[in-house]
């Protein structure tokens, strides 16, 4: 396959077209239908591998900001309303190859930017995003496809205005996975890249691959990068620090409700 | 490289057109797989698929290793382009997103792995279908470029030029109705239906006009007859692709 060799020295997660810190909304080429438009809202993106407490943060973000008077908009991977099940049916078969997977996803993707955060963007919401295109990067590029392909793919793709990494170890993402749901995922452990036919060793090669895809990618496009191994409380602190300056929110005092005190840890 | 065109009047004449000298022989392609990859393009009613169908006849009735494949076939994204479809929910980008995979999944289980076994492969319509069709959606031509960049060159690609109105006319009246990403209606370029298929297959001819030379298209007149235009076609094949490569070996068959 063509597209997947090459440019690993040449281009390591990098962008290649639009400058990190640009001032343009978009990575280098505007959606179709969309050039020049100029719209308002903020789209917040939390990024870090399973275990490493993404959801929970949202949640509790999502709380925090509606109860400062913001609208909120959540995204996610394999979210969107045209091909979402389609995956979930490809994930189960595993017949499908990494090509295929990774435009499904881009479909996937794209359709919730135009369907839902555009929309919400328009209409001056706060989008959540958990995970971002940089997770569909890190785990195509693992899997040897060239990189500046994907940046390419994502060209169109909206720049976040805040985008926090939440950092933790392999082995902590496993412990926290594993108390969750009793098993881990045979994609959660790369198992299609037969690195090991033991399921833990598998999943710490492999999330240390993507981790280090998601070094390169927040130097490059300057993630906020946190400590996800910190408590919830501490997190959550310091996402709404960062937050709250960029939406200029006054007081970032917040205790969560009853009905999420038990994610409070 | 020259552009290979096939003259329309003379089919006796046709030719390589690369300059004579060292290119001029059979065709002996510098590709990483032992296969060869031969497709049609065209607007729809430019008679490409006819001619494929004739070509791919003429090759199987001489027991060549072949395999057709098609544009939209694959099983496996089906679902997902029929919904989106039916209910309207595609965009220019989504639209060409999903069609890529399709092919993704036709070329990495398919077209690829039949090149790497020494088969040829010919294929109605191929990534240049993409190219005409979402750049005339408003795809930005940089992102098509870089989308399809897994798929592996043709050795030849024919391109059936017919007029507008013939082509539109041939569609018209054997397939009255038309559908509404297949007349361009998300592109609002007319409300009625045949309008709107017309000018979107005269913004997809242009396109296709624009990749001649780029793309090294060998251009096939669709108004000529089809025997004849058949006649060109087969000549041209076998002056670029050596077929005894994929001939029946006739070792095997004399040790039984």
């Amino acid at each position: 396959m063509s597209a997947a060799k090459n440019s690993r020295k040449k281009d390591r997660a990098g962008l290649g077209v639009a400058p990190a810190g640009s001032s343009s909304r978009n990575y280098g080429l505007p959606l179709p239908g969309l050039s020049g438009e100029e719209f308002g809202g903020s789209l917040i993106v939390i990024e870090g591998m399973d275990g490493s407490g993404r959801s929970t943060q949202i949640s509790l973000l999502t709380e925090w900001l509606e109860s400062e008077g913001f609208a909120v908009e959540t995204m996610g991977l394999r979210r969107s309303g045209l091909v979402a099940k389609d995956i979930d049916a490809l994930l189960a078969e595993n017949t499908i190859t990494r090509m295929t997977l990774t435009l499904m996803y881009a479909t996937d993707f794209y359709d919730q930017l135009e369907h839902r955060i555009i929309p919400a963007l328009r209409s001056d919401f706060v989008v959540l995003a958990d995970r971002y295109f940089y997770t569909l990067i890190a785990r195509a590029a693992v899997r040897g496809i060239e990189r500046d392909y994907l940046h390419g793919l994502y060209e169109m793709a909206l720049r976040p205005d805040l985008t926090f990494w939440l950092n933790v170890r392999p082995e902590a993402a496993f412990e926290r996975e594993f108390r969750k749901s009793h098993a881990i995922s045979y994609w959660e452990s790369g198992r299609d890249l037969s690195l090991s036919d033991d399921l833990y060793k598998s999943f710490i090669m492999y999330q240390a691959k993507i981790k280090k895809e998601f070094e390169a990618l927040a130097e490059r496009q300057g993630f906020v990068s946190m400590d996800g191994e910190a408590s919830v409380s501490a997190v959550n602190a310091e996402l709404r620090k960062r937050i709250a300056a960029h939406l200029g929110i006054q007081r970032t005092h917040y205790r969560p409700s009853a009905a999420l005190a038990q994610l409070w840890r | 490289m020259a552009t290979r065109t096939v003259p329309a009047t003379d089919p006796a004449s046709i030719e390589p057109a690369e300059a004579p000298g060292e290119d001029s022989q059979l065709l002996e392609p510098a590709r990483a797989y032992p296969g060869a990859l031969i497709v049609v393009e065209g607007i729809d009613g430019s008679g490409k698929s006819t001619q494929l169908y004739l070509l791919k006849r003429w090759l199987e009735i001489g027991g060549y290793r072949l395999h057709f494949t098609e544009w939209n076939s694959s099983p496996l994204v089906k679902s997902a382009t029929r919904r989106g479809k039916q209910r309207r929910l595609l965009t220019p980008t989504t639209f060409s997103l999903l069609h890529a995979a399709d092919f993704a999944d036709r070329c990495e289980r398919q077209i690829l792995p039949l090149l790497h076994s020494g088969y040829l492969v010919l294929a109605d319509r191929y990534i240049y279908t993409a190219f005409a069709r979402d750049v005339a959606r408003n795809c930005s031509p940089r992102w098509l470029r870089n989308l399809y960049r897994f798929a592996p060159i043709p050795d030849i690609t024919f391109y059936f030029r017919a007029p507008l109105d013939v082509a539109v006319n041939r569609i018209m009246s054997g397939r009255p109705k038309l559908k509404h990403y297949e007349a361009g209606m998300d592109l609002n370029l007319s409300l009625d239906r045949a309008e709107s298929f017309r000018i979107f297959q005269g913004r997809i001819l242009a396109q296709y006009d624009e990749m001649i030379e780029s793309d090294h298209f060998v251009v096939m007149d669709g108004t000529l007859p089809v025997n004849k235009l058949q006649k060109q076609m087969r000549q041209y094949v076998k002056s670029r692709i050596d077929l005894s490569r994929f001939a029946p070996k006739k070792a095997a068959r004399r040790a039984r």
